[in-house]
């Protein structure tokens, strides 16, 4: 978690990644920052987020994100 | 039959009695059979392509579907599998999926661009013939039907929210026809999302007094946007792109200016006109545009301008083009050559060119459109490699991003630069639009003629324009604090009178109703 919330941060220093939960509902991070962050992600990872992943659902707070990554790392 | 005619105001009285008058599990068979009547009336030629369209998406979405459900019950019910059998038996599901949707996306874009770029293909394809002495192709005589650009991206894009398992299908298949063929927004948008608009279509309304006044709030909004503005502007962008080359670059200039306003009046009306309608009925459409010309930067201008088309080649184009890996290469190849920082852009670099390239030709099968499309696409792309270049700048200067005349300043140089780009569709032809940008640059000399600023307009219409525009903007700025109807609704009952007879009244004296002027609305020839 700490390693996605180092990443977000880098990304967009403006946003308060603690608390949001409303992301993309409420367009604070917007289509290039979803396709930088999929690369940051794949890079620090090493998983291979695909079309599928992109959902708001699954980039609405750092939670999910970390979710997601937690997922894609068990398959 | 347009959305602003005599004749269709007469087609929704009756079909909003029969909606509010039938047993209320009927409503969407009314819808149903409104829309099939609506799409004869605006002047389909054949139902044969919306049909094929229609049939196969319902095939395809219900066949994922039933892989999804076969999967779900093997892994369920079936000998217990391993982590790995499991990973398997989801990749090959998927892949299966994937070549049903494929073969949807195959036949639906097949018919779109055989029926709507055939001819712009055979005539490039004839440039490269001639050019090599072999002779010309002859171009088809087809015809692409009304609203196919519009049903054929929503019924893609429900397609593919099936196949990312984002909701299940609907089972009726005559359902599913009304939703990609639902009248308000067939021929025009705005682009509707299968779980935000079918729920509404399926549902049983009930008749309200507060969505009949907020609906004709908007309606009359709507064609007072159409009739006092859009529709008056028509003629002088008109006269100046017919003729350009007998104006100076100040007045071209002007015409974009014109263009720019005249496109947002009339689109802008027309989303008012069917939402309106739509509200009547109790359905809540997409909204299209968030007042884009108080954007500070193109690419705000974007989210804030048809906004579910861009939603929709953002979600279906742009993302899985950035996120591919031929993407993620380029952006390896970015962070190796040109600095992390830009590398790190160059994998959503790559997903703008096409997506601007494609945004182009959806308006149109014709270069103008695509050096529209791929110069918004060039100027967002150095806004994003200059930002640290600006930043400096504005340091240098101590600018303070956040003040009010920056902000406003930004959104000047944006407005004025959405105009000039608006060129390039104003234009009749490629060479006329880069013959006239041309223009605009070396001969921007300042004429002060009344013809020079305002062709094919009298005083009495200039007049009629300030005032519709004033009204407009000052209309514009409430709604960027916050929403107008209801705060429309806890005025006093004469105030709220006086501003609907205010309105009504505009657009009976002010209004453009001449036969030859009262026509369709821009975005309905896309």
């Amino acid at each position: 978690m700490e390693k996605v919330m180092e990443i977000l941060k880098e990304l967009r220093p403006d946003v308060d990644f603690e608390n949001c939960t409303t992301l993309i509902d409420d367009g604070i991070l917007d289509s290039f920052d979803i396709v930088s962050l999929i690369g940051e992600l794949t890079d620090a990872f090493d998983v291979e987020i695909s079309f599928d992943d992109i959902d708001p659902e699954n980039f609405n707070s750092a939670e999910k994100i970390y979710a997601l990554i937690q997922k894609l790392e068990e398959e | 039959m347009t959305v602003n005619s005599l004749s269709f105001m007469v087609f929704f009285l009756v079909v909003a009695l029969c909606f509010y008058l039938l047993p209320k599990k009927f409503q969407w068979v009314c819808l149903l059979v409104a829309s099939l009547a609506f799409y004869a009336l605006a002047g389909a030629t054949t139902f044969v392509w919306i049909f094929i369209t229609c049939v196969t998406t319902y095939l395809a979405v219900r066949q994922m579907e039933r892989m999804d459900d076969a999967l779900k019950v093997s892994l369920k019910s079936g000998e217990p599998l391993s982590k790995e059998e499991q990973k398997k038996a989801k990749a090959e599901e998927k892949a299966r999926k994937r070549k049903i949707l494929v073969l949807l996306l195959v036949i639906n874009i097949g018919i779109l661009v055989m029926l709507k770029y055939c001819n712009f293909l055979i005539n490039n394809v004839n440039l490269v013939l001639g050019a090599v002495g072999i002779p010309a192709l002859n171009q088809l005589g087809l015809v692409a039907p009304l609203g196919i650009s519009y049903y054929t991206l929503t019924s893609m894009g429900y397609a593919i929210d099936v196949y990312k398992g984002k909701y299940k299908p609907e089972h009726n298949f005559f359902k599913n026809m009304l939703f990609i063929s639902f009248f308000p927004i067939m021929t025009q948008g705005p682009f509707s999302r299968f779980n935000d608009l079918a729920p509404q279509l399926f549902a049983q309304h009930s008749f309200s007094y507060q969505n009949l006044s907020f609906g004709c709030q908007r309606i009359l909004w709507g064609f007072f946007k159409k009739f006092v503005i859009a529709d008056r502007l028509q003629p002088a962008m008109n006269t100046i792109f017919s003729n350009y080359n007998d104006y100076s670059g100040m007045s071209i200039f002007l015409g974009c200016i014109y263009m720019s306003v005249q496109i947002y009046a009339d689109s802008s009306a027309y989303l008012d006109i069917v939402a309106g309608f739509s509200q009547i009925l109790d359905i809540r459409l997409a909204e299209n545009f968030q007042r884009p010309f108080f954007s500070q930067s193109l690419a705000e201008y974007w989210r804030r301008w048809h906004i579910t088309l861009s939603a929709w080649f953002r979600d279906y184009v742009f993302y899985p083009l950035s996120i591919s890996k031929q993407a993620i290469k380029f952006g390896k190849f970015g962070k190796k050559h040109f600095g992390i920082r830009v590398g790190k852009l160059f994998p959503a670099i790559y997903g703008m060119c096409i997506v601007w390239f494609f945004t182009g030709l959806w308006h149109d099968a014709s270069w103008r459109y695509i050096l529209w499309g791929v110069s918004n696409g060039v100027v967002m792309i150095a806004a994003m490699l200059l930002e640290p270049t600006f930043n400096k700048w504005k340091d240098a200067l101590h600018i303070k991003s956040d003040s009010n005349y920056w902000r406003r300043f930004s959104i000047v140089r944006t407005f004025l630069l959405v105009a000039v780009l608006k060129v390039f569709p104003a234009s009749s032809s490629t060479s006329a639009s880069l013959h006239a940008t041309w223009k605009m640059i070396t001969d921007f000399r300042p004429v002060f003629t009344f013809d020079a600023w305002f062709p094919s307009l009298t005083p009495t219409d200039v007049v009629f324009l300030a005032y519709g525009l004033i009204f407009f903007l000052i209309v514009s700025n409430i709604q960027e604090k916050h929403p107008v109807r209801p705060w429309l609704a806890e005025k006093p009952l004469v105030v709220r009178w006086l501003i609907y007879f205010l309105l009504l009244g505009s657009i009976l004296t002010m209004g453009v109703f001449n036969i030859s002027m009262v026509g369709g609305f821009a975005y309905a020839q896309f």
